[in-house]
């Protein structure tokens, strides 16, 4: 294992330092690169009041390379499979250096608050999202409920 | 402030700029390693992290964008501003790190002398640390030798003042005596004269009184007579006339008559001496003398000392002369103009700590209050330079490092990390040690202020939550100048600097203070470094009028030196006990040919034949113990041996039959006795095993055990113990062969050297036969012919005979080399070769004459062992001797068992018979030799007792020779320059062991790399040493043995992937036998398979399993003097011993961690003394087990210090004891004593040169080479 780079450092440092309300990032113990990532579902979407659990890993390239983040708990949303892989155009694709884990994270925060059923990964969700949303969001309240809240 | 921070974070690494460049699209990032990532070498695209926006890559890559200027002086402004330190990498250029090969910001690492990153430097920092830690532990271990001798030398000081109070006591007395004899005899002479002068005067006195009274007299009677009687005035009578004329008659009568003696009074009185005067001054006036002893051979005495003694420091140890001479070729080589031959000056102007053309070097940032006194000190240091050359404190231990010098050994390891380096810690400002030129470090500017530095961020951290008081307390980090450069990035310092700049005042104050306090350690650098010459001048007055001094010193070391080669062959009496016969055996075999011209003293002739008799009657005496032994099979400890008294008597025999042959003929001569041994011979080789270890313990003992256990004839009991004394006598004398050998060597040089030359030959020819090939492979010892007059009692009554014997010869052979070996290398550098030679010459001599014959004379030394070759064959005695020997076995009750049991062996054409093969080939070639009747022996098929009458005879002063070996004699018959052609080769490379090892670190040559065509390896595992030094590799996965040359050249490999027969699955250790047929482990065929010496299968033995002789991934593997067989049965934790046929002996070890248990034991050795070495690998440790699988001593835990293990896997010993240990997980090579105690360690992780990757098996070769098998790295070092 090569050395950490002071960037994952910073980060990770100032991640502890400066937390994101709503998000927290905790490295792994035994692997600084692995990420324990609580993200809590926004207000006035239907995954309020859940607390979703998710992981983040730097890959070696870092920040050449996006990391790699994947929802642990179950979540009811179009852009996310039920494996927890996320959709989202910065994790791919759009990924910059200049983006950071904290910015990644709000942007999966960002992406909860307004789901994107036109650019879908599991289908059936982004298919009843499109036609029947408000049977959609419940379902999403529904699994936060199930899923995502304490006890 | 932050957001201004922030503008200057490189948005990529979130760093501070570096060299931040501009894209099109107006957004910086660094230039390396941010924009570089950004690449898309594809399309030669650069993609704006914060816009997206793509830009074409310039012609020059990403550096060809511009520099953002404006960031840049933002980012300066910034760091005046906030009194941030400048990024020390700032305008360097990222280079791949020369170790990892990683992009970083490289800097040349002084350990490995390349770019190295910062991550991979402070690795080596640390390796330089451990290896500091462990060379400091070494000296502090070895330290103890110095203050061993400082206490030497008070004692010596003492005794020499006591010496010359006495002394000067002496001399006064006498002149007091003489005073005293002189003062008496002057007055008693003065008085006799004064007596004399008295007497005479007196005499002379009252004659003259009587004289004068006469004169009166007769003037008057004159005068009268004139007046009155010539007149006729007075009226006289006639009578009164008559008396008056007589009166005048008697005057005129005494007149003439009278005579005084009126002698020469002149004269009278002479003083007379007994002696000349002129010499009786001169006696006296010489009337003593002072002889001082100076002891002659200084240089030899303390180069031997320091070889032998210890691992301690040797140089530090150099004496002042040798010293001095440096001191003198240095002043030579700096006074014309500082530097020869490119090589760095160690003074040049630069101090401790300074880097050789470094940044830091010329004193322009230098921090701190070092800023102030560096200037001054290169002035003055530079001014001061000559004359403290003259002193003689240059580096001398740069010089002393040299190559040339052959001592340094040591000191390689150090050294080579540092040399050619910057000596940043030897400067000339430093007080260095006057014999050794070691500095003092505490002295170096350098460590002063690190240690400083280091207290005062001590203090510092401890003084900071204080407010105001510091810039008092510290005052020499204050330094205003240097603020800028400082390298300290700590907050508070910063802080304090900003502090600082403010008050001014202050702060000039405290400068002020600052420097007088720089200017007072100057000055009490200063009066130290006056002081310095004047102690070491002190100390050593000058080269010269010390010398007697140290050599008397030295002198007793050498003594102690030898007192430490007789401790080391005290605790193993047996093989003292031997030297007479083997020394005796090599030379006659040697002798015979080439030294026939010699003239036989015939007192020395009956002597040596009668004590080669003995010998040989013991050996042969020896003999039928085997077969019962063998039959016996499975009795690997001896329990039965005190189950019946004759066996119980044979334990005694060995001793006794030792003894005899060096003392009497009485013992041997005596039918009974040897018949005794032939009967109770039962159960000897094992006893005997067991007594050569009770006799390495306790040779006190032994002579109990063995007068307990010959009840059955006590008489012979007593000779028991008479035997001792002459060998010990001999021991002693040999003992002192050092201190005779010097004396010896005043006396004849030519003689002397004469024999040395002899003796390494011998040396050379014994350790050549441990290996010889030439012996094995003869073309008889092929022939089923000599298979079958080796059959029954005869063959492995040969058998027996090397089994019993060879391993206290060699060890006690062996031994004497050794401390011979010890002594030897360093003297040419120091000494006129002729001095060497013929110093050796003498101790050899001295050695030999004192194990063969006590009396022998000096002048004899050439003839010393002509005669005894001479009549070794044809004495009759040992003739009519052997055959009774002979008879008397043959009658012996074993005999039958014997028969069957060579018969067995001989079956399948096992080692066993081989053995006896080889062994009766060898005879046979004596036989031949002698009478020229091997033809007749060979062909005929004559009663084998006949053709062991012819046989035995050779065979009895064979026996006593088997570490001479039949190559040897080859050579002899071959060529016989052969054996100078070797010795030269081998002298060279051989001789020391301890100091050689200590030398191991470079590597002398690798073989192989990844592969699996010749030459190359898969997983290399085991390795072994063969005849010739041929290097025997067990390439694992490549499934077959590759066989190199001693230069690692290939020569053969055989063997592929299967498991019938000669094909291997995985093969992990590899043993060559004496008679070079490679034993393997044929790892997960789970079976030991034994190949003849070109690769043919002679068989194999052992399945997959737990029972005996089963296996469960044999892994390493050996073999001893004897052709036993010893397996590391790695899954079943134990180890096997077979015989060299398979047949299962023993085994010992079971799962677990306890003393005597193991754990995955990976290899195994077999010591010449018979003690088994074990890998005990998942334990961490090294178990030392006798032959019968009882554990002797046990060392090493896990970690990686100096003595500990991770996972040890290859062990190896060589002929002197030292044990070898591949230490795989710590990646390196542990050296040990004989007695475990660390001796030294080298190598490391990695795939350079002597650099490891997962060690497997170790071997070492006869010369010390040590071959290692280099796992991950699939190749052999040789070092």
């Amino acid at each position: 294992m090569s050395v950490l780079p002071r960037r994952i450092l910073k980060e990770t440092q100032r991640l502890m330092q400066e937390p994101v309300p709503g998000i927290s990032a905790q490295p792994d113990e035994g692997n600084a690169r692995y990420f324990h990532v609580k993200v809590t579902g926004p207000e006035d979407s239907p995954f309020e009041g859940g607390l979703f659990k998710l992981e983040l890993f730097l890959p070696e390239d870092y920040p050449m390379s996006a990391p790699k983040v994947r929802f642990i708990t179950k979540i009811y949303h179009p852009n996310i499979d039920r494996l927890g892989r996320i959709c989202l155009d910065i994790l791919k694709d759009k990924w910059s250096p200049a983006l950071q884990i904290r910015t990644v994270l709000l942007s999966i925060q960002a992406l909860l608050s307004a789901p994107n059923p036109d650019d879908p990964l599991a289908n059936d969700v982004a298919e009843l999202w499109k036609v029947n949303e408000i049977e959609a969001i419940r379902n999403a309240k529904e699994w936060t409920r199930m899923y995502a809240t304490e006890n | 402030m932050e957001q201004f921070e922030q503008l200057l974070t490189c948005a990529i690494c979130l760093d501070r700029y570096r060299n931040p460049k501009l894209l099109p699209c107006q957004h910086s990032f660094c230039m390396e390693p941010c924009m570089d990532g950004l690449v898309d070498y594809v399309r030669r695209q650069v993609k704006c992290p914060e816009c997206r926006a793509e830009h074409r890559i310039p012609y020059n890559g990403v550096q060809g964008y511009p520099t953002n200027v404006t960031l840049q002086r933002f980012l300066e402004l910034h760091i005046e501003i906030t009194g941030e330190l400048p990024d020390p990498t700032s305008g360097q250029i990222m280079k791949r790190c020369g170790v990892c090969s990683e992009k970083a910001y490289v800097t040349s690492c002084v350990h490995c002398e390349k770019e190295v990153c910062s991550d991979c430097k402070g690795a080596h920092m640390d390796i330089l640390r451990r290896e500091i830690a462990r060379i400091n532990n070494q000296v502090r271990r070895a330290l103890h030798r110095l203050s061993d001798m400082l206490a030497g030398v008070e004692k010596n000081m003492l005794t020499l003042q006591q010496n010359c109070t006495s002394v000067t006591e002496e001399v006064d007395e006498i002149y007091r005596r003489l005073a005293k004899a002189l003062k008496d005899r002057t007055e008693h002479l003065r008085g006799e004269i004064d007596r004399y002068l008295s007497t005479e005067l007196k005499n002379l006195c009252n004659l003259k009184e009587n004289l004068d009274i006469e004169i009166s007299n007769i003037q008057s009677n004159c005068d009268l007579a004139d007046k009155h009687m010539q007149s006729d005035d007075v009226e006289w009578e006639d009578s009164e006339l008559m008396d008056a004329k007589e009166i005048f008659l008697k005057t005129v009568d005494f007149i003439r008559n009278f005579e005084t003696e009126i002698g020469d009074y002149s004269r009278r009185a002479k003083f007379l001496m007994a002696h000349d005067p002129n010499q009786l001054v001169m006696h006296v006036a010489s009337y003593g003398e002072l002889t001082i002893h100076a002891p002659h051979q200084a240089f030899t005495a303390s180069s031997n000392s320091l070889q032998a003694p210890s691992p301690g420091l040797m140089r530090s140890k150099s004496d002042h002369r040798l010293a001095s001479q440096y001191r003198q070729d240095e002043r030579n080589a700096y006074e014309p103009g500082g530097e020869i031959g490119g090589r760095v000056s160690p003074l040049g102007g630069r101090k401790f700590g300074e880097r050789y053309q470094s940044r830091y070097s010329r004193g322009g940032d230098r921090n701190d209050y070092d800023a102030d006194t560096t200037h001054d000190n290169e002035n003055r240091s530079s001014a001061r330079s000559r004359i403290r050359s003259r002193l003689g404190r240059h580096g001398l231990n740069e010089n002393t490092d040299s190559d040339t010098d052959s001592r340094s050994v040591r000191f390689s390891e150090t050294n080579t990390v540092h040399r050619e380096r910057e000596r940043v810690l030897d400067t000339e400002d430093v007080a260095k040690g006057p014999l050794s030129g070691i500095t003092r470090l505490c002295d170096s500017p350098r460590v002063m202020k690190r240690l400083l530095e280091s207290e005062n961020k001590d203090k510092k951290s401890e003084a900071t939550p204080k407010p105001q008081p510091q810039p008092v307390q510290q005052p020499k980090k204050v330094t205003p100048q240097a603020t800028p450069q400082r390298q300290l990035s700590e907050d508070d310092e910063i802080a304090r600097i900003k502090r600082q700049n403010k008050t001014a005042s202050t702060s000039s104050d405290t400068e002020r203070r600052d420097r007088v306090s720089t200017i007072k350690r100057d000055d009490s650098r200063d009066s130290n470094r006056s002081n310095t010459p004047a102690d070491s001048a002190r100390k050593t007055p000058a080269p010269e009028p010390l010398p007697t001094d140290t050599q008397e010193s030295s002198e007793s070391e050498s003594e102690e030196d030898s007192v430490e080669v007789v401790e080391q062959r005290k605790p193993t009496p047996a093989r003292t006990t031997f030297p007479p016969s083997t020394s005796a055996a090599t030379t006659d075999s040697r002798r015979s040919s080439t030294a026939s011209d010699n003239l036989a003293s015939k007192v020395n002739t009956r002597l040596k034949s009668n004590r080669s008799d003995s010998i040989e009657s013991t050996c042969s005496s020896e003999t039928p113990g085997t077969p019962v032994r063998r039959n016996a099979g499975g009795t690997y400890p001896s329990d039965e041996v005190k189950q019946s008294p004759v066996s119980s008597s044979s334990g005694s025999t060995t001793p006794r039959a030792r003894f005899s042959s060096v003392s009497s003929k009485r013992d041997s001569a005596t039918p009974t006795n040897s018949r005794s041994y032939s009967v109770t011979g039962n159960n000897e080789s094992t006893s005997k095993k067991e007594e050569i270890e009770d006799e390495e313990e306790e040779e006190e003992e032994e002579t109990e055990t063995s007068s307990e256990s010959s009840e059955t004839d006590t008489d012979e009991d007593s000779e028991d113990a008479k035997p001792k004394t002459p060998v010990n006598k001999g021991m002693e004398k040999t003992d002192i062969g050092p201190l005779l050998a010097r004396s010896a060597q005043a006396r004849d040089n030519g003689s002397g050297s004469n024999s040395s030359s002899r003796r390494t030959s011998q040396d050379e020819s014994y350790t050549r036969s441990r290996y010889g090939t030439s012996g094995y492979k003869s073309p008889s010892y092929q022939s089923p012919r000599e298979a079958d007059t080796s059959s029954t009692a005869s063959g492995s009554k040969y058998l027996n005979n090397t089994r019993t014997e060879p391993a206290p010869r060699f060890t006690s052979r062996f031994l004497k080399t050794k401390s011979i070996q010890e002594e030897n290398p360093s003297k040419p550098s120091y000494n006129s070769d002729n001095k060497y030679t013929s110093d050796k010459g003498g101790l050899s001599r001295s050695r030999t004459s004192a194990n063969l014959e006590e009396d022998l004379p000096d002048d004899t030394n050439t003839s010393t062992y002509s005669p005894y070759s001479k009549n070794h064959y044809g004495s009759d005695l040992s003739r009519s001797r052997s055959s009774h020997a002979l008879k008397s076995r043959e009658t012996s009750p074993d005999r039958p068992v014997t028969n069957a049991s060579a018969g067995t062996g001989e079956k399948d054409g096992a080692a066993l018979s081989s053995w006896a093969r080889y062994l009766k080939n060898k005879y046979g070639n004596r036989g031949k030799e002698n009478a020229a009747k091997d033809n007749a022996a060979a062909s005929s098929a004559s009663s084998s007792s006949s053709r062991r009458l012819s046989l035995g005879l050779p065979l009895r002063s064979n026996s006593t020779h088997v570490d001479s070996s039949d190559d040897d004699q080859k050579n002899m018959h071959s060529s016989p320059t052969s054996h100078t052609i070797i010795e030269a080769g081998m002298q060279g490379v051989g001789s020391t062991p301890r100091v050689q090892y200590l030398q191991k670190r470079q590597l002398l040559f690798k073989i192989g790399g990844r592969g699996s065509e010749p030459g190359y390896f898969t997983w290399p595992r085991g390795v072994a040493v063969g005849p010739d030094n041929l290097i025997v590799v067990a390439d694992s996965s490549n499934h077959r043995i590759q066989v190199f040359d001693n230069s690692g050249k290939i020569l053969k490999d055989f063997g592929s992937y299967g498991n019938s027969e000669g094909e291997f699955d995985c093969l992990a250790g590899v043993a060559v036998n004496r008679i070079g047929q490679y034993i393997i482990a044929d790892r997960y065929n789970h079976r030991i398979q034994v190949l003849d010496p070109s690769g043919r299968f002679l068989r194999s033995f052992g399945s997959q399993g737990s029972s005996d002789g089963r296996f469960n991934y044999p892994w390493g593997i050996t073999t001893d003097a004897l052709g036993f067989i010893y397996v590391c049965d790695k899954e079943n934790h134990r180890i096997q011993v077979f015989q060299s046929d398979g047949t299962f002996v023993g085994k010992f070890g079971s799962n677990g961690s306890k003393i005597g248990q193991l754990e995955h034991p990976h290899y195994i050795a077999v010591s010449n003394t018979n003690r088994v070495i074990v890998s005990d690998c998942n334990n961490h440790r090294i178990q030392i087990f006798d032959v019968n699988g009882r554990v002797i001593s046990s060392f090493g835990t896990e970690g990686s210090e100096n003595g500990q293990f991770k996972f040890p896997k290859g062990v190896a010993v060589d002929d002197q004891g030292y044990i070898l240990v591949a230490d795989s997980g710590n990646n390196r090579i542990q050296i040990f004593h004989p007695d475990s105690t660390f001796l030294r360690a080298f190598g490391c992780w990695g795939c350079g040169d002597g650099e490891f990757k997962g060690l497997e098996g170790i071997a070492v070769m006869s010369n010390g080479n040590i071959l290692v098998c280099d796992r991950e790295n699939h190749r052999v070092q040789v070092f």
